[in-house]
């Protein structure tokens, strides 16, 4: 596959301060690429240079073959962009909102409506296009938001945190569309999260960290590589399971009340529990998290929340 | 081209909905005509009601304009002019969009006064004086739209530009005879409002509604429809000049100055803007 972004050697200073340091990576199209880190880490100094609003310091980027700085009027033809905060006009009506935007894209007449109404059941506002955007909630902005970036059949959305500050079922409905979306259009979907569990759903990550790229790589690969399985085992008999486990080269971790075992070498282990079914009252096998990937690349944990 | 009339539309709609502005948009001229209209009743005026309506009009045209256009920091602080300024429309069209919104809605809000004023004193003779009176509104719409949003390009942070739009509308408007009649300010001030374009707009469009197209040049100053510099005598004419070519100046100013802008730069109100912005 071919790749519709590609980052070579970007680099953004402002002054002193060097917010993204010579980065590089490529994005394939048709599949959802998540930019992963922590607030100030360079995501959206990343975005908004794709976007062509920032200008960069040095290195290319190029979208669907165009250059970001050099050709910023096709770029902007061939994206759309969700950004962090609202940049709907919250005086006019959902449908007045998608009309200008047509027209600021230059959508052809006769197609607008007929738009209109595949973006907004896309996100299920059909029933909402006369409302107007002060009177909308937070979830239902974000929701207007997705299918104005993409009323124009952009070739990449860009979501710039899509679903910080929703709900928990708001962000799953968020998601539901995103996917939905990425199987309809093939659109390369672009985002950046601090949350762990939305970058698994994607097909590849970076995580970046002070403008850096610290690992990119698939979901999958990036758990299995810096996460373990562990397994966390209750007993009534401790010196006995703590012998077992030195015996059959488990390594284990005591904590107050329960052993934190290392689950990656399951033989062993099954071996350990087997010998002690007795003794033993709980097992819970704990696979490892994207937070634990985070952890051990960056050597801290991702702020959840801001 | 169709970006210039969406944007037009979005101003005009706005200023449709929002009753509660329009009324009160409407109920300072009145105050004001009625307050300075009792306070400044004397000889040199024969129609007092038309001479401070006109005033009242054109002021309300000029501070409408500058706010309107000016009103693009509220679009960057909402975030809307980022959606603008992220879509291959063409930055100067975004800019005369909101240039012609602008002048158009305070030109609206002009007719709206003038149109009451009819019923309490304002009259026509000639069916010419009311087209003027629309061309005049218009000029003074467009040069101070300029001026707006070239204010607009130039502040960092939407607060200070309240207290900054506040600090330039004020004196503009009370220095520029539309409300007090400049024969009665202390000499300082007369100096400033000399070199207050209002001043300008202010004597043109009154000399306009009053219809006092036929006078002689000595008999336009002492109605204060010219100004005496020490002896140069700013006629009418020459006022509308003046006005033309500080809007002409603004307006490629601003727009200039609105294509280059780097909006990435202004300080948005809510906290995480600093995260936004990188």
């Amino acid at each position: 596959m071919k790749p519709i972004i590609s980052v070579k050697n970007f680099t953004k200073a402002y002054g002193d301060f060097t917010a993204v340091n010579d980065i590089s990576f490529e994005v394939e199209e048709g599949s959802i690429f998540a930019f992963l880190g922590p607030n100030g880490a360079g995501k959206s100094t990343t975005i908004n240079t794709l976007c062509t609003i920032f200008e960069k310091t040095s290195g290319t980027l190029i979208i669907d073959g165009k250059d970001a700085s050099t050709q910023k009027s096709e770029v902007r033809s061939s994206i759309g962009v969700v950004f962090q905060d609202s940049t709907l006009d919250a005086k006019m009506t959902i449908e007045e909102n998608l009309k200008m935007h047509c027209v600021f894209y230059h959508v052809p007449k006769k197609e607008v409506e007929e738009r209109i109404q595949f973006v907004l059941g896309l996100v299920d506002l059909l029933g909402e296009r006369k409302k107007l955007v002060s009177a909308l909630s937070g979830g239902m902005k974000r929701r207007v938001e997705i299918a104005r970036g993409l009323i124009h059949y952009p070739k990449v959305l860009f979501l710039d945190e899509p679903t910080t500050g929703l709900d928990p079922q708001t962000r799953a409905h968020i998601w539901e569309y995103i996917l939905k979306l990425q199987k309809e259009r093939n659109i390369t979907i672009f985002l950046t999260t601090h949350y762990m569990e939305e970058a698994e759903i994607c097909n590849k990550i970076a995580i970046i960290d002070r403008g850096v790229i610290v690992a990119h790589d698939t979901p999958y690969a990036l758990k299995k590589e810096y996460t373990k399985d562990k397994a966390y085992i209750t007993t009534r008999n401790g010196p006995e399971l703590e012998r077992l486990m030195s015996q059959y080269e488990v390594s284990y971790v005591r904590k107050e009340g329960y052993y934190k075992a290392d689950a990656e070498q399951i033989d062993r282990l099954l071996q350990v529990i087997s010998l002690q079914k007795e003794d033993i009252t709980d097992i819970e096998i704990k696979k490892g998290t994207f937070n634990d990937v985070f952890l051990e690349i960056t050597g801290k944990k991702i702020r959840e929340e801001e | 081209m169709n970006t210039v009339i969406a944007l037009w539309m979005r101003g005009l709609k706005a200023f449709v909905r929002n009753k509660t502005g329009l009324i009160f948009s409407l109920i300072f001229p009145f105050f004001f005509v009625y307050v300075f209209g009792a306070i400044f009743k004397n000889d040199y005026i024969d129609n007092p009601i038309s001479y401070m309506l006109s005033g009242v009009i054109i002021t309300t045209v000029f501070e409408s304009s500058l706010n309107l256009a000016s009103s693009t920091v509220d679009d960057m602080v909402s975030g809307f002019m980022k959606e603008v300024l992220v879509s291959p429309a063409k930055r100067l069209a975004v800019a005369v969009g909101q240039l012609l919104s602008a002048a158009t809605v305070s030109t609206l809000q002009g007719i709206l006064i003038l149109f009451i004023g009819l019923f309490i004193g304002i009259k026509f003779t000639t069916w010419i004086t009311p087209v003027l009176i629309l061309f005049a509104m218009i000029c003074v719409g467009m040069v101070f739209s300029g001026v707006g949003l070239f204010l607009a390009t130039k502040v960092r942070s939407g607060q200070t530009f309240q207290i900054i739009k506040t600090a330039v509308t004020m004196p503009l408007t009370f220095l520029s005879g539309a409300y007090i009649p400049l024969a009665m300010l202390p000499n300082l001030l007369k100096y400033i409002a000399y070199v207050n374009p209002m001043t300008y707009a202010t004597a043109f469009f009154r000399m306009i509604v009053l219809e006092k197209t036929s006078l002689t040049n000595a008999e336009l100053v002492k109605e204060g429809l010219a100004i005496d510099i020490n002896g140069f005598i700013v006629t009418p004419v020459l006022s509308l000049i003046i006005i033309l070519l500080i809007g002409l100046v603004f307006i490629i100013l601003s727009t200039n100055s609105f294509v280059k802008t780097d909006f990435s730069r202004l300080n948005r109100s809510s906290n995480d803007a600093s995260a936004l912005w990188g």
